[in-house]
């Protein structure tokens, strides 16, 4: 089984920009937008709330983190807020030892991170 | 539905990867059909057993399957071994189809009462005729027959299942989907007694019409297993047809001899056993009510159906709500005994039930018992076998499964027919409750037996069972030691111990502690199974034992991720990403000021990966004054890692703090060279706490430089009382460790003299002496050192040196061959012998009380006895123990 593309859909729902996430969060050799690039053009749209869904992200490297966390980073550097949802146990992993967790506001269901935007 | 949603759908249930979603539906589905297929048996079967057989026939079902379902196993395995995995399962599915539609062909015979043939040619009507005939004349032969035929169709069915997961999943496929498969198993138990009760209680179908449903449920079986083989071709063309990969055989002899090597197993086995005789006993009252409570096999089919779906949906909700709950909050003490306490007392109800009420305490005394047995006995199985070391664990199960449990049916088998025969119960078959009333009660008191059998094992296995762990827990250690590493310290133990611990604190926590124990490769594959407690396989397998079969273990899923190389490679780099640096810059001081000491824990255990820089500096500094000790020794721990020379005054103030003295020390210790000027003001101070200066000798001994030596040394030239042992001991350390510290003779001369003086001013007790030779008393010292050990000491030097010291004995006696100290008894130096005038020894033993010599106030033995006797008076205190190092005899 071949390492699958990362595909990331964006849709919006009730002010939150939601990027759907599937496949693997990780450097590539390929030039493509990163979720990054794609965060800050909807803040320079005006947007405020986003939420990431992890849900069919099977595996994150260092680099796929770096751009989550460049992403909270604008995100709250412009007032807004970021969260993530639909995290599989072995990212939650990598968050819970590096400390993440403590900082990004991360949910199981993506359903209860939307109703926590208010 | 797409790929992506049904993986979707699926990780609801297990953790499903994109491309393997189909392969992994369609194994649920295939373990779906095959225990369908099974609870719609299974009423079959117990009620065939219940309505066609008097009870006196029921035992030789179960002793005919203990008997020969292991050779069917066996053959089975051959077969395996010498088709195309694919032919094999294929055939075998197919014969199972093939004769469940030929029971079904002697159902309908025996139901239909008739003698018919379905040919008119003489030959094929006798030959039709003939079997007919045979049917009803044998019918107790084919009911036996195909009760063993559904035992055999659940081990197979089972066991093939698991070879086709092996076969098409690696390992950790195989891992994440456990929960997936099992779910579908759990459906199809579910949907299998449903279909089973709905169908019989409505009427709409007959009990053997059941079985024809079979054929069709294990069609879509072979569909679905040729799909999975075909879906694995495509996708990856490595794995293929093959025989199975498992692990080495073991004898039944040899698999005896690890049951007989450890009373622990032996204990286990037995309590294993005495419960499954219980069940068995409790399962033959049950059938006992349930034959005199129905009239036909129709109502008792739909009872016993309806029975199973309630037990299999209670024992999911139980397991998944209240199992870990109840070993979480009661431990495995407690746990271990509720199945035999709760059917004890239900089993006592028998005596008290009215026979209005019969039915219903025969269903829920045997229904309890499939439900602890699916449920927290099952947890509690898996977590008695934790103890046991791995090889001896595999071959003592196998031992247990295949024989002691087969041994414990069979023995409930022939405890019941043996009873029922002697009871003559059979002159009581007149199909009223109040019979069965008094056969299930004259039964019960075997059933209790067996009951208080199985309590009184479940408290000889527990007091085993801490011993067992704690000895097994140091045998893991000692043999992952010398697998990595010859040098690792009791620090590694209390880290491993803190790490299991830390699991009850917090996850993230044990998660943290792992990473930390792998990071530095001292995590052997004992200890992380150690780790692991398998918690996770404990549920597996509850859930495995809903379709009464064995299932695999598997390692937690998490731990192994730690583990995983790559996994942590790229943790570390996340540290050292400039965007995380930057948002733990911002965010630390916010978490290490958390009101959770948990969160702080976390914090202060995850600074050890931090970059160095000063938002670390600040966050540990605060964690080092945090008013919890957890907290102070994780972030000792962190500050070890970092050696922030800022951090030194803080940690040496912590050296007062007994809680986190010793961490405190080896912290300090990690510094290394260049840190002694440092930590030598507070073993130079005059004034703060007293028990900073005396840990600071320990610190620097672990440093163990020229430097430290020599501050340590100053210091004992100050000649500080209450701080020279520790300098002692330091400097004792020091010596012995480091050959390339050089001490100065000359200061080291002086100060060994005044130790030394110090230390024999309490043998020689020269205000003793003179005291005694005022008295008119002749002190002899007697001085029985061998000429060749070490300490000996010339005679004209000790006199030198004694001379020097003031001592005031009459006489040194040379007693070199130890002839006088040996005559006397003498022990120690000084052991002290006061002789009277008429040459007997008035007193023996110590010279004084003052063992440490450090008491002002001591009583001197000897001074009081000569005292008595030159007041002519009794010595009151004639022997007392003595002390010193002992005598260095020839």
């Amino acid at each position: 089984m071949g390492q699958p593309q990362l595909v990331i859909k964006t849709r919006e729902a009730d002010k939150v920009v939601i990027f759907d996430l599937e496949g693997e969060l990780r450097r590539s050799d390929l030039p493509q937008t990163t979720l990054h690039s794609l965060v800050e053009a909807q803040l320079d749209r005006g947007r405020r709330k986003v939420l990431v869904n992890l849900d069919g992200v099977t595996f994150v490297d260092s680099f796929g983190i770096g751009q989550i966390l460049a992403s909270y980073t604008s995100t709250q550097n412009l007032g807004g807020k970021f969260k993530l949802c639909g995290v599989s146990k072995k990212i939650l992993l990598i968050f819970q030892i590096t400390m993440i967790h403590k900082v990004i506001d991360i949910h199981d269901e993506c359903d209860r991170a939307m109703e926590s935007f208010g | 539905m797409s790929d992506g949603r049904l993986e979707r759908t699926l990780k609801k249930f297990g953790d499903v990867r994109p491309a393997e979603a189909r392969t992994a539906l369609n194994f649920a589905a295939y373990f779906f059909l095959i225990t369908c297929t099974f609870y719609l048996l299974k009423p079959v079967k117990e009620s065939a057993l219940i309505s066609f057989l008097s009870p006196s026939w029921w035992p030789y079902a179960d002793l005919i399957t203990a008997l020969l379902i292991g050779f069917v196993v066996a053959w089975n395995t051959r077969l395996l071994s010498r088709m195309p995995r694919r032919t094999y399962l294929t055939a075998s599915l197919l014969f199972f189809i093939f004769s469940v539609l030929a029971f079904w062909f002697l159902f309908d015979v025996h139901a239909s009462g008739e003698v018919r043939s379905p040919v008119v040619d003489p030959s094929g009507m006798y030959f039709f005729l003939s079997i007919q005939i045979f049917i009803q004349n044998m019918w107790h032969w084919v009911v036996i027959a195909f009760a063993f035929w559904t035992d055999v169709f659940i081990a197979m069915s089972v066991t093939q299942f698991w070879i086709a997961v092996n076969d098409v999943c690696d390992p950790h496929q195989g891992k994440r989907l456990v929960g997936l498969f099992v779910t579908g198993g759990l459906f199809g138990g579910i949907a299998g007694s449903a279909l089973a009760a709905l169908s019989t209680f409505a009427r709409v179908l007959k009990p053997e019409d059941l079985l024809l449903a079979a054929p069709g449920l294990l069609g879509l079986a072979v569909f679905v297993v040729n799909l999975v083989y075909a879906g694995q071709r495509r996708f990856d063309a490595a794995v293929g047809d093959g025989p199975v990969g498992a692990p080495a055989r073991v004898g039944l002899l040899e698999s005896l001899r690890a049951v007989r090597s450890s009373r622990y197993l032996l204990l286990l086995a037995g309590m294993l056993a005495s419960a499954m005789v219980a069940g068995a006993l409790i399962n033959y009252q049950f059938k006992t009510v349930v034959k005199y409570a129905f009239e036909s096999q129709a109502q008792t089919a739909a009872f016993i159906s309806l029975l199973f779906m309630i037990v299999l949906g209670v024992s999911t909700v139980v397991h998944l709500a209240a199992t870990g709950h109840v070993l979480k909050t009661y431990g495995i003490r407690w746990a271990i005994v509720i199945a035999p306490v709760a059917l004890f007392a239900g089993s006592l109800a028998v005596f008290a039930v009215p026979i209005g009420l019969l039915v219903g305490w025969a269903a829920a005394v045997r229904g309890g018992d499939k439900l602890f047995d699916n449920t927290i006995s099952q947890s509690v199985r898996e977590l008695l076998y934790i103890p046991v070391r791995a090889d001896i664990k595999y071959k003592g199960k196998i031992f247990i499964d295949m024989f002691v449990n087969k041994f414990a049916t069979g023995l409930g088998a022939a405890i019941f027919w043996a009873f029922y025969a002697l009871r003559q119960f059979a002159y009581r078959s007149d199909g009223t409750l109040a019979s069965a009333l008094a056969i299930v009660r004259e039964t019960g008191f075997l059933t209790l037996f067996f009951l208080l059998l199985w309590l009184a094992m479940t408290r000889l296995v527990y007091a085993e069972y801490p011993a067992v762990l704690k000895r097994d827990i140091r045998k893991i250690h000692k043999e992952g030691r010398e697998a990595i590493d010859e040098h690792v310290d009791i620090g590694m133990t209390l880290e491993i111990f803190n790490t299991i611990q830390s699991a009850e604190r917090s996850s993230t926590l044990y998660y943290m502690n792992l990473f930390n124990l792998v990071r530095r490769r001292q995590l052997t594959p004992e200890l992380k199974e150690l780790l692991g407690m398998r918690r996770d396989a404990a549920k597996a397998r509850a859930m495995d034992a809903l379709f009464d079969v064995g299932g695999g273990g598997f390692f937690p899923e998490l731990e192994e991720a730690i583990a995983d190389p790559e996994i942590q490679k790229e943790i570390d780099l996340v540290f050292l990403l400039p965007a995380y640096q930057q948002i733990m810059g911002e965010r630390l001081g916010e978490i290490v000021g958390s009101a959770s000491e948990v969160d702080r824990i976390e914090a202060a255990n995850t600074l050890s990966r931090m970059v160095p820089n000063e938002s670390t500096l600040q966050a540990l500094a605060r964690l080092l004054q945090d008013p919890s000790s957890e907290v102070v020794l994780y972030a000792l721990n962190s500050a070890s890692v970092h050696r922030f020379p800022e951090h030194i005054p803080l940690i040496v103030g912590l050296l007062a703090n007994p809680m986190v003295c010793a961490e405190a020390q080896k912290t300090l210790a990690d510094y290394g060279p260049g840190v002694e000027d440092l930590v030598a003001p507070a073993l130079q101070a005059d004034a703060g706490p007293a028990e900073v200066r005396r840990a600071v000798p320990e610190v620097l001994a672990r440093i163990g430089t020229q430097r430290a030596a020599d501050i340590l040394l100053a210091e004992l030239a100050r000649r500080r009382e209450d701080l020279e042992p520790a300098l002692v001991e330091a400097l004792y350390k020091i010596r012995t460790d480091r050959s390339a510290v050089r001490f100065r003779e000359k200061a080291v001369r002086a100060e060994l003299l005044f130790l030394v003086r110090k230390a024999c001013d309490v043998v020689l007790d020269p205000p003793g002496q003179k005291a005694a030779r005022d008295k008119q008393v002749v002190w002899l010292a007697v001085n029985s050192t061998n000429p060749e050990h070490a300490n000996f000491r010339q005679p004209e030097e000790l006199k030198k040196t004694y001379t020097e010291w003031q001592a005031a004995y009459a006489a040194q006696l040379m007693d070199a061959d130890g002839a006088t100290g040996r005559a006397y008894g003498a022990k120690t130096t000084p052991h002290t012998f006061v002789i009277d005038a008429e040459g007997k020894i008035a007193y023996v033993g110590a010279i004084d009380d003052d063992t440490g010599g450090k008491n002002p106030e001591r009583k001197n033995y000897a001074l009081a006895a000569v005292d008595a006797l030159s007041a002519g008076k009794p010595v009151d205190t004639a022997t007392t123990k003595p002390y010193g190092c002992s005598v260095k005899y020839k």
